[in-house]
């Protein structure tokens, strides 16, 4: 008798393996990401065991994939590993060959989003210039911005050089503030647009149009996924961001690159994922009955012809399945420490990045932290108590999150991108408020082969706009493909008879940020 | 770099793929060399790259230049005409874009927009073919083209010769199994079952189909079905939403939209029933009920919130409600500053927003105005009890007026001679004796009266708390909403001279104490006790008050009295009188009633006990009433969206370039914003509507953004087909049913959704129709199928929202006892319309499933694939007791269970591989079953079966299993 992972086996070499082309560089894949691990692949081995058998048919509706199994054979296909999924077979079907453009220098990216856009000026752009011309409205900071404001409005807080670097940063963050040597903070990013909608599109989709996939959906399709016990694109946000799905949406990519959306604000693994578990359903049954919807969910997908959606919703059936037995593991953070906990202190925000943590030593690619509900970083009135309660909310889970991957090293793989869809206006709005800016602000990244430690590109004198090495939107995510080792210009997906790019046209690696 | 390969040959193919590429459509926009309309090719490159400057926003715009007005555009500006039609040289809009010199250039260059070059060769080639003017494509009217066949036909047509032009044709029409099965899922949500699948798959009957259809649409679980589409639209949900999320009775509206669409009724008609329902001349509890539409919006409980604030909020989402659900437009940005694309002010905003901003409502606790939902029985009972009421109330009073005379002796009314109000109100003495208190009305107060003694004995006080005969609104207390008071403390001092002497109060004794609020608690020194008399706050009262000891008094004696009332929410004395007494204490009562006052009395009670009776458990559901023309609100501006910050006064208006012909009466109400909607002259509503049914039906918008028909929305992908729908829909006298026949009998329905290599590359999205859609339906008909394949559906229709099993522990209710408690019985197994949605903390099932929260208007749901999706399918006790429910249905079966199993989830005849694949299942688990029975009983227990007699545990638990993998197929929870 078989029916559990023997059969499951075979599911998943029909899906990955044979009649798509599993690349060479999964086998390394798979190694490395087995080292070190026990928890799910020792449950399975010792199931395995338990369910070893003499007949290794696949069922009937697979002929020709039996196959004699081993003990590694079944290790590679429960465990981790075995991604590349994505590029490899697009790049086989339009006739390229190869999985990486060039060597890549981080394998995965965090992604925390200050959803609202955060005031360059509180925090790494210092412009003493506001103080003298406090009040005033030189021609410079004349700008038009989505509503109306009035003269310069002085950052209250304080700067000082931050690490041995000494790159400026603001009293405000003063536990990120000793770790500027990891960042590189890019203070002349720009986008195209002053309002919440267009610019959270361009700066999670690349594009103001709702209809194009998601920055995390072009690196899930262009790198695969490390781990396929879990989703490779997960986005965390305590409550629903403005715009929601439609920021981490597949598009017309494959289905299963879409961003899974987990409501983090009750970090428990149960509240987090509804059904997690099956109450009376023990694993053997559902690893039986999971096969075999599979393999008749592929020979439907055979009869009706190819169809993405299916192709997704398939393989989220298979990643829920292995779920059950991760998901308590990766989202738990009572596993961790009381001293990492007390590490990233209380909060969401911090829950937030412990468990981006926690998904990146499994392999997740793409991780975004959405700050919270709504756009609370919109501060357009009241603006600098709300920017201090803001700033005391992050400032100790970055410096953890930072500190923790780095002694875990993870860091240098592990690229860590801040920022909002735009930044806040110099000028005050309605006398205590900063309105969208668009012309100039603040993005930072960290770890991933970048070079820490500098600040790249200015701000005019007053840092309304970008003037210096202006870094659009489009260049930045030119520069995380690169440094995930994909060129931005050549991870192209073929769709109704157009190669789209994540960067459409434009985007500039800003080969300057990255490290030797 | 652009990466664009190109697919054919040709100069047009090119231009096209580069508006493509521009625009973000991937479908031909100009056909061949057709000249090019201003709607479709020339606006959006204006609209994106000029009108922030020079478009409809007065406060960004530059050198006054408006390039969204034709005559302004061809007009004289500065030194030349921006636009002089057939003279492209000439103008100066070319020149500008041509130009290199950044000083001249535009876009300027500090815009970071540029214009390519297909851009310039486009707005110069439609100059020089006259500069044709028009509007945004989806302002101008629908027109259908000549030669056009009416009804099924017409369809077929326009999308094949979208087809043609790519060389494709419409594919075959699926089998007769799948097109049941669609039909019914996409017509009332439900699974046919298989009896009927064969039937119709084995008629001969060429009028099938359409008898099919008719039989469907006639079913009562049709309006259901598309009650949930309105739902969402309504931003329906149970609870009012915010922070304490306190449950609303809103079901009542839900069953009203379920009745309304299974009557057809039209769209124009529900349109005017749901905004202005109450303002209809024959306007019945129907109409006014329907006017809960609006208020879907929520409301916040929460301690110390402006309730003006939370109130604009609900007026402004019902203006951004009625504009995306009628006409496709997002108008919130206008609130806060004129909208940057659409012709949209702020004025045109603040309009509508002054025509919606003359309700009732005020974002009150108790939701008022309220609709109560008696039966015409009830009604009838409730008035005659009423009439009762008040005649009896007036004889109690006369009857108790004249007691009061002959109660009174012995006792002598004291005559005000100083009174103090702490909070500042008027203390005045009338003719009676008494003290009528007026003025200001604080919260609190505590009046200090100094009242003159007459000469002799003093043994006990009396205070008469007095109702206000005269009074338009009769009641005890100040607070003409609870006019209840509260005695927190009375203290009593003799002055006589300068000497002050503490008068000890004891045996204190009332006509009437509210329950927990005795007049005991008036002398015991505590502030928070005290005495009331709710629920009689509407009738008089007395207390009596002893004196410890007997107090002979000089002829200068005064008494000074202290009414301390704490309590809040002026709870205070309205009017009041004290009176002395000389004689023998104990025997004083304080109100001394006849048997005949005592008769009327009893007679009262009985009568409010039953008028509280009729309306015990009726429904009070909020809904719209408007102003009385003497209470209008006067509406202005709020400048950046704030309330608190008032601009200049609007008068109500529709937005100026969006009036398509139609006047607003005098005074312009709610009932002119509904024609307005349904008017002939406005293009909006009716594409936005069939494009909103198309999708339903396609999985996808004809439009893809379907909450935007603006400038930033997508076009159309067939616009001829839309502007057709649009057409049919009102000439059909906006029949839903009538629009849904003529859409699924054509051929583009019905055709067969399978994918061949060559549809797949020339229309990857389907979005030329070349085949049937092929979509994964919403939350509710995934659930309400699994049900009903599994046999325990229930058709139980209407009622209040019930509670089918979640996770324990979702709901954290911290203001009140509120619980989600699993429904037993019927209940658990409703279609998923009836669930409960809590805003704050919907359904998994639902969100999984991309349901909304119901917080906001949710115009369509776009569909995600996530594993959390494949967990609720596989662990949800609702999917386990539907495999149960399946399994019990396959073991009465006497052969192929399997089988039979598996034709009844997907309604077609099964092959024998997928069989042998499952009963391969099934034995591989009954070994394993037979191995360890404990766990049989626990999936047993899970799936809520009993196992029959006729079958082992470990086969009715395999059989379990198996329906589980069946319910768990894509086949199965895929409409295809």
């Amino acid at each position: 008798m078989i029916f559990g992972f023997g059969l499951f086996f075979c599911a998943f070499r029909s899906c990955l393996g044979d009649n798509r082309g599993v690349s060479g560089r999964t086998a390394a894949g798979v190694q490395r990401v087995l080292a070190g691990r026990s928890g799910f692949e020792a449950a399975g081995v010792s199931l395995m065991k338990q369910r070893m058998s003499e007949r290794g048919g696949c069922g009937d509706l697979q002929p020709g994939s039996g196959s004699v199994l081993t003990r590694r054979h079944l290790i590679r296909s429960l465990g981790a590993g075995a991604g590349s999924i994505g590029l490899a077979t697009a790049l086989s079907d339009s006739g390229e060959s190869g999985v990486q453009h060039f060597a890549p220098r981080a394998r995965r990216v965090i992604h925390l989003f200050m959803n609202g856009g955060p005031y360059q000026g509180d925090f790494f752009d210092p412009k003493p210039m506001l103080r003298k011309y406090a009040g005033q409205r030189p021609p410079e900071a004349d700008l038009r911005t989505e509503r109306k404001t009035a003269g310069l409005l002085p950052s209250p807080f304080r700067f000082r050089p931050g690490g041995s670097s000494g790159v400026p940063v603001s009293s405000l963050l003063p536990l990120t503030g000793r770790l500027m040597d990891e960042i590189c903070v890019l203070r002349s990013t720009w986008t195209d647009n002053p309002n919440h909608g267009p610019a959270l599109l361009l700066m999670n989709n690349g594009t103001i149009l709702p209809t194009r996939p998601s920055m995390g959906s072009w690196l899930s399709w262009g790198l695969g996924s490390e781990n396929r016990n879990l989703p490779s694109y997960v986005v965390l946000c305590p409550g629903k961001p403005v715009r929601f799905s439609i920021l981490w949406t597949s598009a017309f990519l494959p289905g299963s690159h879409q961003g899974t959306y987990i409501n983090h604000s009750v970090p428990t693994p149960e509240k987090l994922i509804p059904f997690l578990r099956n109450a009376t359903a023990g694993r053997e049954l559902q690893s039986a009955q999971v096969d075999l919807i599979s393999r008749l969910n592929r020979h439907q997908l055979q009869r009706t012809g190819p169809d993405g959606q299916l192709e997704g919703r398939l393989q989220a059936m298979e990643t829920a399945f292995r779920m059950q037995f991760t998901a308590t593991d990766a989202f738990d953070l009572q596993q961790e420490t009381k001293a990492t906990r007390e590490l990233y202190g209380d909060g969401h925000f911090a829950a937030g990045c412990l468990l981006a943590r926690r998904l990146s030593e499994r392999g997740v690619r793409f991780i975004q932290v959405y700050y919270g509900d709504g756009q609370p970083w919109d501060t357009h009135s009241d603006h600098n108590r709300q920017a201090e309660n803001l700033a005391r909310s992050i400032d100790r889970p970055i410096a953890a999150l930072l500190q923790d991957l780095r002694q875990r090293g993870l860091l240098d793989e592990t690229l860590i991108l801040w920022g909002g869809e735009f930044g806040r206006t110099p000028t005050s709005e309605n006398g205590s408020g900063r309105d969208h800016n668009h012309y100039g602000f603040t993005t930072w990244l960290a770890g991933g082969g970048v070079r820490g430690g500098m600040a790249y590109g200015e701000t005019d004198d007053f840092g309304f706009r970008a003037v210096q090495d202006r870094v659009h939107v489009h260049d930045l995510h030119a520069t995380m493909l690169h440094l995930l080792g994909l060129d931005h210009e050549r991870l192209t997906y073929r769709y109704a008879g157009r190669d789209f790019r994540l960067t459409d046209v434009s985007g500039r690696v800003l080969t300057e940020v990255v490290g030797s | 770099m652009i990466a664009c390969v190109l697919p054919g040959g040709g100069e047009q193919l090119m231009r096209v793929a580069f508006l493509g590429l521009i625009f973000g459509l991937y479908q031909p926009l100009a056909v061949g060399d057709e000249p090019l309309r201003f709607g479709r090719d020339v606006l959006p490159i204006l609209s994106a790259n000029c009108f922030s400057c020079h478009g409809p926003d007065e406060s960004q715009r530059k050198a006054g230049l408006r390039l969204d007005l034709e005559a302004e555009s061809k007009g004289r500006h500065g030194g030349g005409i921006p636009i002089v039609a057939g003279n492209p040289a000439g103008s100066t809009l070319v020149q500008r874009i041509t130009s290199t010199d950044p000083d001249i250039q535009m876009p300027p260059p500090d815009s970071h927009r540029v214009l390519t070059e297909v851009q310039k060769g486009v707005l110069q080639r439609w100059i020089a073919e006259g500069a044709a003017w028009g509007r945004h494509w989806s302002f101008e009217s629908p027109v259908v083209a000549a030669g056009v066949p009416g009804g099924s036909a017409g369809i077929d047509r326009l999308v094949e010769s979208r087809l043609s032009a790519r060389g494709l044709q419409l594919r075959g029409v699926a089998d007769r199994y799948t097109l049941m099965r669609r039909l019914s899922l996409d017509l009332i949500g439900l699974p046919p079952t298989v009896a009927e699948a064969e039937s119709f798959a084995t008629s001969k009957d060429p009028r099938a189909v359409e008898q099919l259809v008719d039989s469907l649409l006639s079913r009562e679980e049709f309006g259901e079905h598309w009650a949930r589409m309105w739902m969402d639209l309504a931003r329906y949900a149970d609870t009012k939403g915010y922070e304490k999320d306190l449950g609303r009775t809103m079901w009542p509206w839900r069953d009203w939209l379920v009745r309304s669409l299974n009557q057809d009724v039209s769209l124009d008609v529900m349109t005017e029933q749901l905004l202005a329902g109450d303002l209809l001349a024959d306007a019945g509890d129907e109409e006014r009920l329907a006017t809960a539409f609006h208020r879907n919006t929520m409301s916040n409980d929460e301690g110390g919130t402006d309730d003006e604030e939370f109130r604009s909020i609900a007026v402004k989402d019902r203006v951004d409600t009625t504009l995306q659900v009628w006409m496709g437009l997002t108008a919130g940005c206008a609130k806060c500053h004129s909208h940057k694309y659409d012709p949209i002010s702020m004025t045109d905003y603040y309009g509508l927003y002054a025509i919606f901003n003359q309700t009732e409502d005020a974002d009150r606790y108790d939701d008022a105005p309220t609709l109560e939902l008696l039966s015409d029985e009830q009604r009838r009972k409730r008035s005659e009890l009423q009439a009762r009421q008040a005649d009896l109330r007036v004889r109690f009073e006369e009857s108790r007026t004249a007691d009061a005379v002959g109660d009174d002796h012995g006792w002598s009314v004291l005559s005000l001679s100083g009174g103090k109000s702490q909070g500042g109100a008027q203390l005045k003495a009338q003719a009676d004796g008494s003290i009528l208190v007026s003025g200001v009305r604080p919260v609190e107060d505590v009046y200090t009266l100094t009242l003159e003694l007459p000469a002799g004995v003093v043994t006990a006080l009396r205070l008469e708390a007095l109702s206000g005969a005269g009074a338009s609104v009769p009641g005890v207390g100040r607070n003409g909403a609870d006019p209840n008071f509260v005695l927190s403390e009375l203290e009593a001092e003799l002055v006589t001279g300068g000497q002050v002497q503490r008068l000890q109060l004891v045996r204190p004794r009332a006509d009437f104490e509210q329950s927990n609020w005795p007049v005991s608690a008036a002398l015991d020194g505590d502030l928070k006790t005290g005495w009331a008399i709710s629920p009689r706050q509407r009738e008089p009262h007395a207390a009596i008050f002893e004196l410890a000891q007997p107090v002979p008094l000089s002829a200068a004696a005064e008494l000074r009295l202290v009414m301390r009332q704490h309590y809040g929410n002026s709870l205070t004395f309205r009017q009041f009188r004290w009176s002395v007494h000389g004689g023998e204490a104990a025997g004083l009562q304080p109100l001394r009633l006849s048997e005949k006052t005592r008769g009327l009395q009893a007679e009262l009670g009985a009568v409010s006990e039953d008028l509280a009776t009729v309306g015990a458990g009726v429904s009070k559901v909020p809904v719209l009433a408007a102003l009385s023309a003497d209470r209008q609100r006067e509406t202005r501006l709020h400048r950046r969206g704030n309330f608190l910050d008032p601009g200049d006064a609007v008068q109500p208006s529709l937005p100026a370039e969006l009036r398509f012909g139609f006047e607003l009466g005098d005074p312009p109400t709610r009932l002119d914003v509904a024609r307005w909607l349904m008017s002939r002259g406005n293009p909006l509503t009716s594409r936005v509507w069939s494009n909103r049914i198309w999708s339903r039906l396609f999985g996808q918008g004809l439009v893809e953004t379907e909450e935007d028909f603006g400038a930033l929305g997508s076009l159309p992908s067939n616009p001829e087909l839309l502007d057709f729908l649009a057409v049919e829909y009102r000439q059909n006298g906006w029949s839903l049913k009538r629009l849904l026949k003529v859409i699924v009998l054509s051929r583009v329905y019905a055709q067969d959704s399978g994918v061949t290599e060559q549809l797949q590359r020339e229309d990857p999205g389907n979005v030329l129709l070349s085949r049937g859609g092929r979509f994964r339906p919403g939350a509710e008909v995934l659930r309400d199928q699994m049900l009903a394949v599994s046999g325990r559906l229930s058709l139980k229709r209407g009622g209040p929202p019930v509670m089918p099993p979640q996770p324990d522990g979702l709901w954290r209710s911290t203001y009140n006892g509120q619980k989600w408690v699993n429904a037993e019985g019927e209940d658990r197994y409703r279609r998923g319309l009836y669930t409960y949605l809590k805003r704050t903390t919907p359904h998994p099932m639902g969100t999984t499933f991309d349901g909304g929260s119901g917080e906001v208007c949710q115009i369509r749901r776009i569909r995600t694939n996530t594993p959390l999706q494949a967990l609720v399918t596989l662990n949800d006790p609702t999917s386990l007791e539907c495999a149960g429910g399946l399994a019990e249905w396959m073991s009465g079966e006497s052969e192929n269970r399997v089988e039979r199993g598996l034709r009844r989830a997907l309604i077609r005849p099964v092959g024998q591989d997928e069989v042998a694949a499952l009963e391969r299942l099934l034995s591989d688990v009954r070994v394993m079953f037979e191995g360890s029975p404990e766990q049989a009983v626990a999936l047993l227990a899970g799936a809520r079966v009993q196992c029959p007699a006729t079958i082992s545990q470990a086969e009715f638990a395999s059989l379990v299993v198996v329906a589980s993998t069946i319910l768990n197929l894509d086949e199965f929870l895929s409409r295809r």
